[in-house]
């Protein structure tokens, strides 16, 4: 249990403090099907600074769903190392792995993937309640990332009660509600119209102004657009790491 | 604090932890390590790796806890939300604490009534007699044969030999079927008609409602007089004084001097049917030597416990038992028939204790699959917590707590249903639920629900946060 407290003020101390949030070293994931080894990344390496706004691109089957997995700490990679914020998070443990992820990752995901029977102040504060955080301050904090997403007006309503844009910024508050290191999205507007869709991304820049390191993950073109740099990921390799301006 | 800093030590080896061994001379001062040039240097750095520890120490505590929770309001919810589902899988658990506090409220009810009918031979108060009460009809007709009844030489001899008593008295009586009391041409039947000392007013059950009891005198002259119970009264006196009055006893006449007053019923039989009259008449008219019954009143529990023991050798000495053998006789306190009573009770509840167990059982099971369902259905939502930074521990405490919940649930439904039952069931037999059992269900069904909630908790804990999103909703 103080494993992991002791594991990451441990590599505090040892790891060399560089500014990067996310430092890849020779990512690899390999699939073991029985015969047939399927390699899902092949060898990805790169740097994600504090503050940007960077893109990951590619199109299906081309390793970016993986790479998204590996550094939202949803999974390990079979090879190679992974810093965030100075961590090395390749190779922890699952109850480590949930704690990292609870503290420094924010998710935001295609289909919302908010809790249906409670409301949206509750879905905003559930991270807070794992990491033991106590009822009252856990309110006032879910409320604070409701209002920085406009939606102070409809904290007790239940998704269901929302529309789709609306759901996407109570998943868009919920991942800010911890203070993460980085935001990661996951084609955040896959599942709603190009007016709404425009609404969000709009709020991925005013997020990404206010000094939020935001990590996207998408196959359109035009969504990439919005970030200020643009990873390519190809056959689990990356092809292309451009600047946008 | 200093002695085991140095378990801090870290190695860097390919990311692992590993600690030092703890060095029992350890002295304040930068640790020399091991040699290892990247061991933590000075203790300012590894205390605050241990106050770090510490802090995080709590928070993992504390949010234990707050899942702990936010689990309980999802447990009533999910209770809420399926109410049929719910009541359907609950029917086992319901139905085995239901059985269970019935059957302990009837059992209690029973203890206490025949704690007050039956073992109620009065304060501190043990009765000699031929054979021991309660026993089994073998060992009734084994002691018949075997044992002598207590007569009136034994009365004596006790009343001269046992020392410090508060009173000792006897009383008379053979049950015959056909003992009847007469009056202008009224007849009651199945009469008790015993004989007693006057002391046993003072001893035994009845209490004097009007007149009195015998006197030493009417014992003496072996008067004719009788005391007479409440049913006899109803019956020829329903608006007469009956002191005084004269009454036929198996065809001898008597005159009323007392009358009791009411006891009541026992298992649906009166008690209140008897006639009491001097022993001294009852030896000189129905029976010239009196099988007895004697009773010794002490002055407190602690005295009677050494009266028995007093009259016990007094008796085995006036047999002239060898030490080997048992009593010939019975010494019957309330405790020889609460034990008798106690055994059958333990009969029936240990059966009882079978059919609930039974019940919990089935029902745990029940509550195990429910859980299980329960978990495939919500394997979406396991995924969408468990990437928020849900870690194993508190999925399976979520899904426990719920498991619980839901079990407890049940317990109570069964509680207040068993207390409604029982209340029904006091209405025309005897019926008084002890916290005790209300206690008890309560517990073994939350347990059945912890257990059977362990083994669906622990395949909601193990699932993949990728896999599970990709499951859908």
């Amino acid at each position: 249990m103080g494993s992991q407290a002791e594991l990451s003020s441990a590599q505090e101390i040892a790891a060399p403090p560089d500014g990067t949030v996310i430092r890849t070293e020779n990512l690899w994931k390999t699939y073991d099907m029985g015969a047939i080894a399927v390699h899902a990344l092949c060898g990805v390496s790169f740097e994600i600074h504090r503050g940007e706004y960077v893109a990951i691109m590619g199109p299906s089957g081309s390793g970016k769903s993986t790479l998204m997995n590996l550094i939202g700490c949803l999974d390990t990679p079979t090879k190679g190392r992974y810093w965030l914020n100075g961590r090395l998070v390749s190779e922890l443990s699952d109850d480590e792995l949930a704690y990292i992820r609870n503290k420094e990752i924010g998710f935001v995901f295609q289909t919302f993937n908010l809790l249906a029977r409670a409301t949206a102040l509750h879905n905003v504060e559930l991270p807070l309640i794992y990491n033991g955080t106590p009822a009252k301050e856990r309110i006032e904090k879910a409320q604070e990332a409701l209002r920085k997403v406009d939606l102070a007006d409809r904290m007790m309503h239940k998704p269901s009660e929302l529309s789709g844009g609306q759901r996407q910024r109570v998943a868009i508050a919920r991942a800010l509600v911890n203070n993460p290191s980085i935001i990661l999205a996951d084609e955040p507007t896959g599942n709603l119209d190009s007016a709404t869709g425009e609404e969000i991304m709009n709020l991925f820049e005013r997020l990404y102004q206010s000094g939020n390191t935001i990590v996207l993950v998408t196959h359109e073109h035009d969504i990439a657009a919005h970030a200020h740099r643009i990873i390519h990921v190809r056959d689990g390799k990356i092809e292309r790491d451009e600047s946008v301006s | 604090m200093a002695h085991w800093l140095p378990s801090l030590v870290r190695r860097r080896s390919g990311g692992g932890w590993c600690r030092s061994q703890r060095r029992k001379d350890a002295s304040i001062g930068p640790l020399s390590g091991r040699g290892n040039k990247d061991s933590v240097a000075t203790i300012s750095q590894a205390q605050t790796i241990v106050r770090r520890r510490t802090a995080r120490e709590r928070v993992v505590a504390s949010s234990l806890w707050v899942t702990a929770r936010e689990a309980f309001w999802i447990a009533l919810e999910a209770l809420n939300t399926h109410k049929l589902r719910s009541f359907l899988t609950l029917l086992g658990v319901v139905i085995a604490t239901t059985t269970l506090i019935v059957v302990m409220s009837i059992i209690n009810g029973m203890n206490l009534y025949i704690a007050d009918h039956i073992a109620n031979l009065g304060a501190n108060t043990f009765v000699l007699h031929q054979w021991k009460w309660a026993q089994g009809y073998e060992a009734w007709l084994k002691a018949r044969r075997r044992n002598k009844p207590i007569r009136m030489e034994d009365f004596e001899f006790l009343k001269d030999n046992l020392k410090g008593y508060k009173n000792i008295g006897a009383e008379a009586m053979v049950w015959r079927s056909d003992n009847q009391v007469r009056y202008k041409g009224r007849t009651v039947y199945e009469v008790r008609v015993s004989g007693d000392t006057p002391n046993m007013i003072d001893i035994g059950q009845a209490k004097v409602e009007a007149g009195r009891y015998f006197t030493e005198t009417d014992y003496r002259h072996e008067a004719m007089v009788c005391f007479v119970g409440r049913d006899i009264i109803d019956e020829f006196f329903p608006s007469v004084d009956p002191l005084g009055k004269e009454i036929q006893v198996n065809g001898i006449p008597f005159t009323i001097v007392g009358i009791a007053e009411r006891i009541g019923k026992t298992f649906g039989e009166s008690e209140d049917n008897f006639v009491q009259i001097p022993l001294s008449t009852y030896g000189k008219l129905f029976m010239a030597r009196p099988q007895l019954a004697v009773s010794v009143q002490a002055w407190n529990t602690q005295q009677m416990l050494i009266l028995e023991d007093e009259v016990r050798a007094l008796m085995r000495g006036r047999h002239h038992l060898p030490y080997k053998e048992d009593d010939d006789f019975g010494i019957n306190a309330s405790e020889t028939l609460m034990d008798a009573w106690n055994k059958l009770m333990g009969g029936i509840f240990a059966v009882t204790i079978g059919i609930v167990a039974v019940f919990m059982v089935v029902g745990g099971i029940v509550i195990m699959n429910i859980m299980l369902a329960s978990v495939t259905e919500r394997t979406h939502e396991i995924g969408i917590r468990k990437s928020l930074g849900a870690r194993r521990r508190d999925i399976l405490m979520q899904f426990i707590i719920e498991s619980a919940v839901m079990a407890c649930t049940g317990g109570g439904a069964g509680v207040i249903l068993a207390v409604l039952i029982s209340k029904i069931v006091d209405i025309f037999f005897t019926a008084s639920v002890p916290l005790n059992a209300v206690l008890v269900g309560l517990f073994l069904s939350t347990a059945v629900g912890l257990f059977f909630g362990i083994y669906p908790a622990s395949k909601a804990a193990k699932l993949d946060p990728i896999e599970a999103l990709r499951t859908e909703a």
